[in-house]
């Protein structure tokens, strides 16, 4: 073999190695990620409410620069809670208010259940975040004669964090929006006891 | 050997004659392609594939970095001069998106949620300009709530932060059929004025729809349920 085919083979090998090295960054990125929103997310979980990562500008206060959003949407405050299911299902417990308000449930893979405002059921929304095991056993303890409102949801994974999202129509309405993302609830329903025996939220 | 002959004679002829400067920059030339060549020729196997190995790992990995350093690559739909990113918050998003998403420390909008619409260009497909006046309006995909919102690339510096960077659909103000033009430039209007951020360099624009019917299908957009973004003017 000449050496100019000999390098021309080597260079062609490099392209094909590029492309397969490619690939595997970029698939990599997300679980090495550091500064990625499910990492920065766990500073939320000893919490038992979201941890606001946008806030809105109320008149007179200067809007506090702790969030980590790249271009977040000036109008809407956000929170974020983290959870482990191996502590127990996640309650998140949200009154409806005038403002628009939507939570949605992330993994590390990304949004697997989203919902508003709009599927509360008599002013109030409750999901509760658990794992298949979890479930069954909820299930398997439920009173047949008790009505549960719970939306109960199956995560893929044991982590992740729930976000909840409130809309500012107005800028009269920031200091409100604020508010309505701390007022949500993000606690721990206990293991040994059924998950509708505390039905109400303490937040 | 030849090549070795080569740059021997090179360095000689270089070393006893004043030769011109474009002569001198020959001599010099064919010595170092003299180098290049010895040196290929006299490369064994493992040269060769030390030489695979560091291209391909230097080139995939710049390329996945540059994929992954400013927004999505890839997975939008185009609707008129808008793109929407549906799935880029969804678990089976592409692996570009979660990657751009896990290095910005991006959450980006779920399915159920809302939905993104971005556009960095007007409707005749010239860059939006932060030295233009331009006129964005019509309707909007049906939504509870929206926001428009505008931006430059790069971080926003606080002490010269603008008056307003966004209109909602509450506080918009709309014609009595309802539609509405906001109006984007330097200079104050009246109406929907929303100031450039910046006094140059290109500016983009984000549609976020909260709580909308059309996040499931987004095919089914088109250009005339999208709001239109018409270049005015231009000064200088």
């Amino acid at each position: 073999m000449s050496t100019r085919s000999r390098f021309i083979l080597a260079t062609l090998c490099a392209l094909v190695l590029a492309g397969i090295v490619h690939i595997v960054t970029v698939r990599a990125i997300p679980y090495f990620a550091e500064e990625d929103a499910f990492s920065l997310a766990r500073k939320s979980e000893s919490l038992d409410h979201p941890l606001r990562i946008h806030s809105l500008a109320v008149a007179g206060t200067p809007a506090p620069a702790q969030g980590w959003l790249p271009v977040p949407d000036p109008a809407v405050a956000v929170g974020v809670c983290a959870y482990d299911l191996d502590d127990g299902p996640m309650r998140v417990s949200a009154r409806v208010s005038s403002l628009n308000l939507s939570i949605a449930v992330h993994g590390r893979k990304g949004a697997f259940y989203a919902v508003t405002d709009q599927a509360a059921v008599r002013g109030s929304l409750d999901l509760v975040i658990m794992t298949r095991a979890q479930l069954d056993e909820a299930l398997a303890s439920a009173d047949e004669n008790e009505v549960n409102r719970d939306v109960r949801i199956v995560a893929p994974e044991r982590e992740g964090f729930a976000v909840v999202r409130v809309i500012a129509g107005l800028p009269s309405q920031n200091a409100m929006a604020n508010e309505a993302v701390d007022a949500v609830s993000c606690s721990i329903d206990a293991p040994d006891e059924p998950t509708d025996a505390n039905g109400k939220p303490d937040g | 050997m030849n090549a070795l002959t080569r740059i021997m004679t090179g360095a000689i002829i270089a070393r006893t004659r004043r030769a011109p400067a474009d002569a001198r920059l020959r001599e010099r030339g064919a010595r170092i392609g003299g180098v290049l060549g010895g040196i290929l020729r006299r490369t064994s196997q493992t040269g060769f594939v030390l030489y695979a190995l560091a291209l391909g790992a230097a080139l995939g990995l710049a390329s996945a970095d540059f994929a992954t350093s400013g927004g999505y690559p890839v997975g939008g739909t185009t609707i008129g001069a808008w793109t929407a990113w549906a799935k880029t918050g969804a678990v089976d998003a592409d692996p570009y998106s979660r990657a751009v998403n896990a290095r910005r420390g991006e959450i980006p909008l779920a399915l159920g949620e809302g939905l993104l619409l971005t556009a960095a260009r007007d409707d005749s497909g010239r860059r939006l300009d932060a030295s233009c006046t331009y006129s964005v309006g019509g309707a909007v995909p049906p939504a509870r709530a929206w926001t428009l919102t505008i931006g430059g690339r790069g971080a926003v510096d606080p002490a010269a932060k603008p008056v307003r960077e966004a209109f909602t659909s509450t506080e918009i103000l709309r014609e009595a059929d309802d539609r509405f033009v906001i109006t984007i430039g330097q200079e104050v209007q009246s109406g929907n004025w929303l100031p450039m951020p910046r006094p140059s360099g290109p500016v983009r624009l984000a549609l976020r729809l909260y709580d909308t019917p059309v996040a499931a299908s987004v095919g089914s957009l088109d250009r005339n349920t999208v709001p239109a973004i018409t270049r005015l003017g231009c000064k200088r």
